[in-house]
């Protein structure tokens, strides 16, 4: 990166280079050729027959199928989008050019580890990808922390995954990936994930990503456009996975469990807490272990930032995060490298008060993480 | 305002374009059908790199007269930041996606084989 930003200089405000800044989503590229060493037999070999495909963004047959952005026309530009970061050392330095102290890294392919129909691949996938990122990207870096991902094929080696890596001082998460997930994270059948995850006093962070599948809310071929697609795909994923968790009352059964959701902005939620209060009324023996109104668990929930909504009046942003009482619950992300990323530049045009700044830029992700300043889990 | 040279004209083949330093500015000069222009390196949203988009495009537009179906047009006058994708048409710095927003132009000229663009005084 080559862009200089200009720290800010309003009266009374720390500087933003100088900020606490945590950065709760940044994706590292993991190609099949570099998971293969770590992958058990038979499934490396199908990494390594795939190694050598010419990669489109986050589309290679039989690992990542169908990428974003793929289905419609591609007319020239100048926005390539296809960012990825390879190394540790590439990573550090471009977070440091955007201000970021410590970086929570989640996969680029993996995002669409759900729609591998074979269960058994998907689970080896996603021990690879654990060990790998651990050997190759959070022992080498004090700023690099990692999210271990819990494969929802196969709920009981995704908790004993989390076991395996529990006591890891640079793993700090549980990613749940949601795009083309069937059932949706309420469901029951997860629960040995959510157990092993609160034994482990690791959070859990959802994260979707664009695709097209015939599950719900990813049904979303009645769409002509990647503006619709991509604008959909994230937030009703977790929307539609909140609303599962709550009403399942995962919320219930695991009171020590902390929940984090990524990439769908921060305009969802005022949403979700009303209208599920409103349904609340009518039909609250549908859901009679929730002893509170369902917006109760919901603003519990810690709500990633990026893509922050750019509404005219920046002062919107501030007014959506007090409508869920997100003051200790919203906490900044970027989506480094990808195409839509945030800077933190953006997010501190919003005219938080200082606390709040402080909080949503660094603070507020100490506690979900269970870290303190330099990255070390408490 | 000072002329700084910066570079040859072969430097600025027709259909590209470079990212120079001016005045203490990065600079996008763009040659567009033989006439240079320039625009400042600094997107109006994140301030992303823009004129390090590695080539320029034309753009897709709509309107009643033409039944409302896309058409490319602006071929070769359109750059997009490669940070989120903004676009911006060079010769009059418009932003496709949010008009009100056109960047400054820099007065690029040829003299001899040489390429100036003009630039303020730096203060003091």
């Amino acid at each position: 990166m080559t862009v200089e930003t200009s720290a800010t200089t309003r009266t009374g405000r720390t500087p933003l280079p100088d900020l606490l800044i945590v950065d709760a989503d940044v994706h590292v590229h993991e190609s099949p050729g570099a998971l293969a060493p770590y992958c058990d037999p038979p499934w490396d070999v199908a990494l390594r027959a795939v190694a050598d495909v010419p990669e489109r963004y986050l589309d290679i047959p039989g690992f990542s199928p169908g990428g974003d952005g793929t289905l419609t026309a591609r007319f020239p530009t100048a926005h390539e989008a296809t960012r990825m970061v390879h190394t540790p050392e590439q990573m550090v330095e471009e977070l440091a050019a955007i201000h970021v102290d410590l970086a929570v890294l989640f996969p680029d392919h993996l995002l669409k580890l759900p729609v591998l129909p074979q269960v058994e691949y998907a689970a080896a996938l996603a021990r690879a990808y654990n060990a790998w990122l651990v050997d190759r990207w959070t022992s080498r870096h004090p700023a690099l922390l990692g999210a271990i991902a819990a494969c929802p094929q196969d709920p009981e080696d995704a908790a004993r995954e989390i076991e395996r890596y529990a006591d890891d001082p640079s793993i700090v998460a549980v990613y749940l990936p949601c795009a083309g997930l069937d059932p949706l994270w309420g469901h029951r059948r997860y629960d040995p994930i959510f157990d092993a995850a609160q034994n482990a006093g690791l959070p859990v962070l959802l994260h979707a990503v664009t695709v097209t599948s015939p599950v719900f809310p990813f049904n979303n071929h009645g769409f002509d456009t990647e503006l619709a697609r991509h604008a959909t795909s994230h937030t009703f994923a977790i929307m539609a996975n909140v609303v599962s968790m709550v009403s399942t009352g995962v919320v219930v059964r695991f009171p020590e469990l902390r929940i984090g959701v990524t990439e769908a902005g921060i305009s969802w939620m005022p949403f979700v807490c009303n209208r599920l209060d409103k349904e609340y009324l009518e039909r609250r023996r549908e859901v009679p272990f929730l002893t509170e109104r369902p917006s109760h668990y919901v603003k519990r929930i810690y709500v990633a930032t990026q893509p922050i909504e750019e509404p005219e009046r920046l002062r919107d942003i501030v007014t959506l995060m007090e409508l869920y009482d997100g003051d200790r619950t919203t906490v900044f992300a970027s989506d480094w490298p990808h195409h839509d990323f945030d800077h933190p530049m953006k997010l501190d045009q919003v005219p938080f008060d200082e606390e709040q700044r402080r909080r949503v830029f660094g603070e507020n992700a100490l506690e979900l993480f269970g870290i303190d300043r330099t990255g070390r889990r408490r | 305002m000072t002329d700084v040279v910066v570079g040859r004209l072969a430097d600025f083949p027709e259909g590209t374009h470079r990212v120079v330093e001016a005045g203490g500015r990065r600079i996008g000069v763009f040659n567009i059908g033989g006439r240079l222009y320039g625009l400042p390196n600094r997107c109006a949203h994140q301030g992303g790199p823009l004129c390090e988009g590695r080539r320029l495009t034309g753009t897709l537009a709509a309107d009643a007269a033409g039944g409302w179906r896309p058409r490319w047009e602006l071929d070769g006058e359109v750059i997009a930041c490669p940070w989120h994708g903004l676009e911006y048409h060079v010769p009059t710095g418009r932003c496709l996606a949010m008009p009100e927003i056109r960047l400054r132009r820099y007065e690029v000229a040829v003299r001899g084989d040489d390429v100036y663009v003009s630039v303020p005084d730096r203060r003091g």
